[in-house]
């Protein structure tokens, strides 16, 4: 199985150092909740989930969330971040069959 | 015909439930741990027994009505100041009649700036979406808002 699409997303597009931004994260993911069932052959389709989503400016976490199965699929998930000044923003997500992905997106303050 | 066909499609659904029946009772101990508590055993896992106060700070917002239950956009957004001294330490998300009650528990630092966490949940029928919120002083908040749901969502 190829890479997972994942993208993260900085809004608004333009800021400045110690201004408060919001940062989505999204990632195509079934989020199957281990009770649904596939329309053709009928077999329940195993729990398949996000369960542990980070957050990193320049290596250092600073949000961590634990997710289970409620989430909708394709989950978005935002949250704020002021920005301390340049660097790299990264976001690994783990799900409950050992996936490990990540993303990342410079941070660029603009004054 | 049309009475056979109709007769045929009720065999295949009871054939259908009797066959998932059993598969189901069989898959559901597996899974059954810490996951599928009801909210208050949940909410009391986190907080140790602790008092949860209902705090006007917290903001829950959701959709009063859900045409679709499978994607319901909720965010909380908490009034602190978020120094190093008084902030938010977590947001705790709960849907209190899904079969897993958890959604999601974030994890906030000062580096945040604003407690605030928005993403879209799942809900299998009409329930309260509850949000608990740990501050780092120790004291635990909560808001708590239902959202009807048309469709269910889970399945």
């Amino acid at each position: 199985m190829g890479k997972r699409k994942s993208l993260i997303k900085v809004k608004p597009k333009k800021y400045k150092t110690g201004d408060i931004v919001k940062v989505s994260f999204m990632v195509m993911h079934p989020m199957a909740t281990g009770t649904g069932k596939d329309k053709k052959t009928g077999k329940l389709i195993p729990a398949h989930y996000v369960n542990e989503v980070k957050f990193l400016f320049n290596g250092k976490p600073f949000t961590t969330m634990k997710t289970w199965e409620s989430l909708s699929s394709n989950p978005v998930f935002t949250i704020n971040f002021k920005v301390p000044g340049k660097g790299e923003l990264k976001v690994v997500y783990t799900d409950n069959q050992g996936e490990v992905n990540e993303s990342t997106k410079k941070i660029k303050p603009k004054g | 015909m049309q009475r056979r066909s109709f007769l045929r499609g009720i065999g295949m659904a009871a054939a259908a439930s009797a066959v998932v029946t059993p598969t189901m009772v069989m898959g559901a101990p597996a899974p059954k741990s810490a996951n599928t508590m009801n909210i208050d055993d949940a909410i009391k896992a986190i907080t140790g027994g602790k008092k949860v106060v209902k705090s006007s700070k917290v903001h829950l917002k959701a959709p009063e009505i859900a045409e679709n239950g499978a994607v319901v956009p909720v965010s909380v957004t908490v009034d602190s100041p978020m120094t190093d001294s008084d902030y938010i330490k977590a947001i705790h998300v709960f849907a209190s009649k899904n079969g897993n009650v958890r959604c999601a528990d974030v994890m906030l630092t000062p580096a945040n700036g604003k407690a605030m966490f928005a993403a879209r949940v799942k809900l299998g029928t009409s329930q309260d979406v509850v949000a608990l919120v740990e501050t780092s002083s120790g004291e635990f908040w909560s808001a708590a808002q239902n959202v009807k749901v048309t469709i269910g969502g889970c399945g």
